[in-house]
């Protein structure tokens, strides 16, 4: 099977700090990739290098064989229109309402009439298990939890083929946590979409992932099916989903005399 | 003394820096602008938020600016016996100077730090991420409406806060001073050139491109969260009441090699 996503060799620094190393990557059509990894290993630079919101520095990223870091910001931005990302902190529009978020790129970038892109809107609304009395209220006025899931909505207005979930269930509850990741699979199978979910949360990690990738010193460290990850050996990837604060993972604040 | 010319170097060369950054900022949101679509609803939302609701703001500062001049032009010239051209200095002093440039601090405090502040919260909150994934550039969408905003409503800005200056010069001569109200009219209008009043509307059309992209670049380029937007805030009011004040000479010399000043 042709991959949908191959990473060759990516590579992005900020000034000294090399975030991604040689980052090395397949992921295939409609399968759920999740990555993993510790706080600030890089895993939202690499989406973002994904998304063509950041350039790599170096290397290759290529979508259905295209390499998109040669793209100009016109083809990013038409390679944009097949992809639904929630971002981390749910990232709605403040000035409008939930279902002006959601029907966002109906209106403004396939020229839907209002009328109509609110019907859909509504229909998204519901299928994340909201209601019609949330449409008319600001972002501002609900809760954590349901503004990830207008996100969620907002990401799937269009029927994307390709879905990103940038930490899609940090800062909810327990509870909350796995509706998200209940609402991600529904979404993800509905669309027949390729899913790629960073995450430090194991979780949902294992409940929303085809297959996982352990990304760590701006390196995949260990890439493999979502079941196997608890019987793999890899030392890097026992250590962080078992949580140990000793181990090959070296952490930057010593803290293990805490544990 | 080597470590004296290394800081003016270094200063200068930021400065250059930020010549170039703001410059491309400006030419690419201008060329996003021109492009279709465009964005009414956005467009409508700024000019309701820099013209209408600066009002109040504007209309009160004229009010009292015309209200001092007018007694403060009285204690000078009656010194003189002069008191009969303090209409004149009232009006000319409102449409050439004190109404652009009044008006255009206080919308740069208003408007510019509001602008800094909108648009610094959606960069670091990954608003304007969102906006590129939802197929919408930013800045065609962000910044071209509240440049086209600043340029266009300013200037109605200061034809509002010129009445209200003149009339508020007017309210303190007639019934304080106890100016005849015929006559003072009539010499305002007199000594009122159309040029007066152009000129000022020219000002007000520059310093309001300069609030709008000031407060945008600010706000557009902030980073490391709270913080951040607070200083593209502040950034946003300094620079842009700084470079109002240059403008303000700059335009005010040229206008006077052209004969309108």
């Amino acid at each position: 099977m042709t991959p949908k996503f191959v990473l060759q060799n990516l590579q992005k620094s900020f000034g000294d700090k090399h975030v991604l190393k040689s980052v090395d990557l397949k992921i295939f059509p409609g399968e759920s990739m999740v990555i993993i990894g510790g706080s600030g290993t890089g895993k939202s630079v690499l989406l973002k290098c994904l998304l063509g919101l950041l350039p790599a520095d170096s290397g290759e990223i290529q979508m259905d064989g295209k390499d998109i870091l040669k793209e100009t910001a016109a083809q990013n931005e038409a390679r944009l229109q097949d992809i639904g990302v929630v971002f981390q902190g749910s990232a709605l529009f403040d000035s409008l309402s939930v279902w002006e978020n959601v029907a966002f790129r109906l209106i403004h970038a396939q020229n839907m009439n209002r009328k109509e892109a609110k019907q859909i809107a509504l229909q998204k609304l519901s299928a994340v298990g909201l209601s019609e009395s949330v449409a008319e209220l600001s972002p501002s006025e609900i809760s954590g939890g349901m503004q990830r899931r207008v996100a969620l909505a907002r990401a799937i207005a269009t029927q994307p083929h390709i879905l990103f979930f940038d930490e899609p269930t940090s800062g909810l509850d327990p509870i909350f946590s796995s509706v998200i990741n209940g609402l991600i699979c529904k979404c993800v199978k509905e669309l027949g979409a390729t899913a790629i979910t960073i995450t430090h949360d194991m979780n949902s990690a294992r409940h929303v992932g085809d297959r996982i990738a352990m990304l760590h010193e701006g390196r995949i460290v260990w890439c493999g099916p979502a079941n196997d990850i608890d019987t793999c050996t890899n030392p890097y990837v026992q250590q962080f989903i078992q949580g140990l604060p000793s181990g090959p993972i070296q952490l930057e604040t010593d803290i293990r005399h805490v544990a | 003394m080597i470590w004296a010319l290394g800081s003016i170097g270094r200063i200068f060369l930021e400065f250059l820096v930020s010549t170039g950054r703001i410059t491309l900022f400006l030419i690419t949101s201008l060329v996003q602008g021109i492009r279709p679509p465009y964005y009414f609803g956005q467009i409508f939302r700024q000019f309701l938020e820099i013209g209408f609701l600066s009002l109040p703001v504007v209309g009160l500062t004229a009010l009292f600016t015309g209200m001092v001049l007018a007694l403060q032009s009285y204690t000078g010239f009656s010194r003189f016996n002069a008191e009969n051209a303090i209409a004149s200095v009232v009006v000319l002093s409102i449409t050439r100077e004190l109404g652009p440039v009044l008006a255009g601090l206080m919308v740069a405090g208003r408007i510019g730090a509001a602008m800094a502040a909108e648009i610094g919260t959606m960069r670091v909150t990954e608003q304007i991420d969102a906006l590129v994934t939802l197929s919408t550039n930013p800045q065609k969408y962000l910044i071209a409406p509240r440049l086209l905003a600043g340029i266009t409503m300013l200037p109605l800005l200061v034809i509002v806060a010129d009445i209200i200056g003149v009339f508020g010069g007017y309210i303190v001569s007639v019934y304080r001073l106890e100016f005849n109200p015929a006559t003072y009219l009539k010499q305002t209008f007199d000594f009122m050139e159309i040029g007066d009043v152009t000129s000022g509307l020219i000002k007000a059309s520059v310093f309001g491109f300069i609030i709008a992209l000031m407060g945008c670049y600010h706000g557009f380029n902030s980073k490391g969260g709270a913080q951040g937007v607070g200083k593209a805030t502040t950034y946003a009011v300094v620079s842009s009441s700084i470079l109002i004040l240059i403008a303000n000479y700059i335009l005010t010399s040229l206008l006077f090699e052209q004969g309108q000043v």
